[in-house]
């Protein structure tokens, strides 16, 4: 048999390490997972043909190959929310948390790593999904396209990551918090879909709530002195994310699972 | 080594446990038993740190389960059902936990051979059988190779080779010096297994001791139990 | 009726159907009041002078998110349990052990649908109108003849959301991907209705088709399709739809 090395005692530091390696294998030997993210960026290429097209005609009012490019990403969010909540709320099937708990008991510790392997793994595809549509809209574009500066793409698209990855970690919490699938999901679609944008177009505050916060990032208002900055929409969120995470900690350690 | 002392537990105003106290020693396996619902598979939960006591204690050596500096090594535990995804295969399955402890990957083709399922290693979850699942859970428990074994019900779903299998496994792993501790509501599979008794119904320890010393006066272990348990009037 | 008796008492036992029937009525009315109230602002200030024809309509075209959730729930459910105690059990078998037709186990689930869809939308259209009534006082439009064949719109439109995303669900057997779809479709600006931007075709998709029932000026739009015509293209899209889920669901393994 395989020697198993001796119970020398654990070092947090690796202790926190195989704990991080043990949830980015559990998400990436999902299949969910890879649905979910290759079914975002095949939906996104298509709502961005669709807003190439009327670009084409000359139906959305600008002729920015960023702009148009990156419109198809408030829908394709939904995939990132559902990416969140699966990770999240797959411990509960077949009893897995059971297994997770027994495998890692200190539960801070597993909950975060989890959050920091989402966080690895999201980053990437989330980059990956936003440039698809700018690259499919500029090259269909061609000529025809406003001339933007690779700056100006370049924060444009980091923006996009990062309101992504941030949006698809708060999408975690509250799946930890909820710990049923659909049930989240119709918290944070319904959120992001419908309360988020009537809140946006009816009270002034709403700006500072995460979708708000997060479109300021890539999607800055124009000419208007109280809005969000990118640079504040970045905090906001971040601070957004990092309080939903506590308080699904907190949630996650106190109760029975 | 395990201890439970005076363990309590509450949900809403009901007391599913009302001070239970038992230990399993090393080199005995410990069979507790009980009806369904009578509070097997809390207080083993409490034991996994998955569930909170209301008061009591539940110690793995001298500290409680979610203390142990590396608890995979320590203590294999099975609970109901397979604890894996539907999803995932049983290969991938055993591989993020082998990770959380650092164990090689060799590990987890070894306990898939113990417990026969190499051949479904590659298959998803769901669509293992029964049987399977159980036996996903075992090698599961038994990855880190540790000193003591936590199983719930560890024979429900098996066929009869199965349970022969699994008895002669755990008498084994007694006889090498490591302490087991399993739950049960079939008697008559387990007077052949275990050392040590501890008898629970509706959340109190109803009998605790050798399985000589339970079974008494008592034809055999089984109507001893039902003795125990519907209030002595058999 | 035995059958229907069971269906509706499973509905009712699940936590997500009663969050559901609170978004239905929850999403529109506090949507209006917040909008209402708006109007009311601007119309104070002369910057209107009238409420549009459409208040109130407008937000009980959102509202149909709680009989999305309705006719999802009430099929994923029988498919997918996250309770630990089940192991990820389904459901499916045991019903349809206890009804063996499957036709009939399935005519049961959209006819329990329906009706609590139905059943919702007037509870819903009520308090709605009801708020907008009370924060517009006189300035809110006129409830008269013409609103009768409008409300049975939206309860139509109601009923037929709910099918189609039970049919929907009927054939992923899984609830995320129509609720993802179906939600994120009832946003503010719907991706049907940009999808109208590119081809007039689709104007006769079901949530587009199916809106005229009730609404009277989508922006932007100079596609005219009447009420009736609107309400037949939704009501072939849904019977299509359901054929397809019934022909699907009788023949493959539960």
């Amino acid at each position: 048999m395989t020697t198993i090395p001796t119970l020398a005692t654990r070092t947090h530091a690796r202790e926190a390490a195989q704990a991080l390696a043990a949830e980015l294998s559990k998400l990436l030997s999902l299949p969910a997972t890879w649905l979910t993210l290759g079914g975002t960026l095949a939906v996104n290429l298509i709502l961005a043909t669709a807003f190439t097209i009327a670009g084409l005609q000359g139906s959305t009012g600008t002729k920015s190959a960023l702009d148009i490019g990156l419109a198809s990403i408030s829908y394709a969010q939904a995939g990132f929310v559902i990416l969140g909540v699966l990770a999240a709320c797959s411990e509960y099937t077949g009893g897995q948390i059971r297994t997770t708990l027994t495998a890692m008991p200190r539960r801070a510790l597993q909950l975060s790593a989890k959050h920091l392997a989402l966080a690895i793994v999201v980053l990437p595809a989330a980059a990956i999904t936003a440039a698809s549509g700018v690259v499919l809209t500029a090259a269909a574009l061609g000529d025809a396209a406003v001339p933007v500066t690779s700056g100006h793409v370049a924060a444009a698209l980091s923006g996009v990551t990062a309101y992504l990855a941030l949006t698809t970690l708060i999408s975690a919490a509250v799946g930890a918090l909820v710990r049923q699938t659909l049930a989240a999901v119709v918290i944070l679609l319904g959120y992001f879909f419908i309360v988020g944008p009537l809140l946006r177009d009816h009270t002034p505050a709403a700006k500072y709530l995460p979708d708000s916060a997060g479109f300021a990032m890539w999607f800055p208002v124009a000419d208007n002195a109280s809005a969000v900055t990118p640079a504040q929409g970045a905090l906001l969120l971040t601070a957004w994310t990092i309080v939903l995470i506590a308080v699904a900690l907190l949630g996650y350690r106190r109760r029975d699972s | 080594m395990i201890t439970i002392e005076n363990l309590v537990k509450r949900r809403g105003s009901k007391e599913i446990l009302t001070g239970i106290s038992f230990q399993g020693r090393p080199g005995r396996v410990t069979g507790f038993l009980g009806p369904n619902g009578a509070g097997k598979s809390s207080t083993l939960r409490i034991l996994l740190g998955l569930d909170r006591a209301t008061s009591g204690t539940a110690l793995i050596g001298s500290v409680p389960f979610v203390w142990l500096p590396d608890p995979l090594r320590t203590v294999g535990a099975m609970l109901d059902g397979s604890g894996a995804h539907r999803a995932r295969t049983g290969q991938a399955h055993l591989r993020w936990v082998a990770r959380s402890a650092g164990l090689p990957r060799a590990r987890v083709d070894e306990v898939l051979e113990i417990v026969g399922l190499t051949n479904a290693a590659s298959k998803r979850v769901g669509s293992y059988s029964m049987g399977m699942g159980r036996r996903l859970g075992l090698a599961t428990a038994l990855l880190g190779d540790p000193e003591i074994l936590i199983l719930d019900e560890p024979v429900n779903g098996l066929d009869p080779d199965g349970i022969r299998w699994m008895r002669t496994f755990l008498r084994e792993r007694a006889a090498s010096g490591r302490t087991v501790l399993l739950s049960s509501h079939l008697m008559g599979e387990l007077a052949e297994t275990v050392d040590d008794v501890v008898i629970i119904n509706e959340g109190k320890v109803m009998a605790d001791g050798t399985l000589d010393e339970v079974t008494g006066s008592y034809r055999t272990l089984e109507d001893a139990f039902f003795a125990l348990t519907t209030g002595g009037s058999l | 009726m035995r059958t229907l008796a069971a269906e509706a008492s499973k509905l009712a036992s699940l936590p997500s159907v009663w969050i559901a029937l609170a978004a239905g009525v929850l999403v529109p009315s506090v949507i209006a009041g917040i909008t209402a109230s708006a109007t009311l602002g601007a119309i104070t200030r002369g910057a209107k002078t009238l409420a549009g024809v459409d208040t109130g309509y407008q937000e009980l075209a959102f509202g149909v998110v709680g009989v999305i959730i309705l006719g999802v729930v009430g099929i994923s459910s029988e498919y997918f349990t996250e309770s630990a105690e089940s192991g990820g059990g389904r459901q499916v078998t045991t019903s349809l052990t206890a009804v063996p037709s499957r036709l009939r186990f399935l005519l049961a689930k959209i006819s329990t649908i329906a009706i609590t869809s139905a059943l919702l939308a007037i509870t819903a259209a009520a308090t709605t109108m009801g708020v907008v009534q009370v924060v517009l006082g006189e300035r809110a439009p006129a409830l008269g003849a013409d609103d009768v064949p409008r409300l049975v719109g939206v309860v139509c439109y109601w009923v037929y959301t709910a099918l189609l995303a039970f049919g929907i669900t009927v054939l992923t057997r899984h609830g995320v991907i129509p609720l993802a779809v179906l939600i994120a479709n009832t946003s503010v600006v719907t991706v049907t209705y940009l999808l109208t931007k590119i081809t007039p075709l689709a104007n006769y998709l079901p949530d587009m088709a199916g809106v005229r029932m009730f609404i009277r000026k989508l922006a932007d739009n100079t596609v005219e399709i009447s009420p009736l015509t609107g309400g037949l293209v939704m009501t072939a899209w849904v019977t299509v739809l359901l054929v397809i889920a019934a022909i699907a669901f009788t023949r493959r393994d539960a």
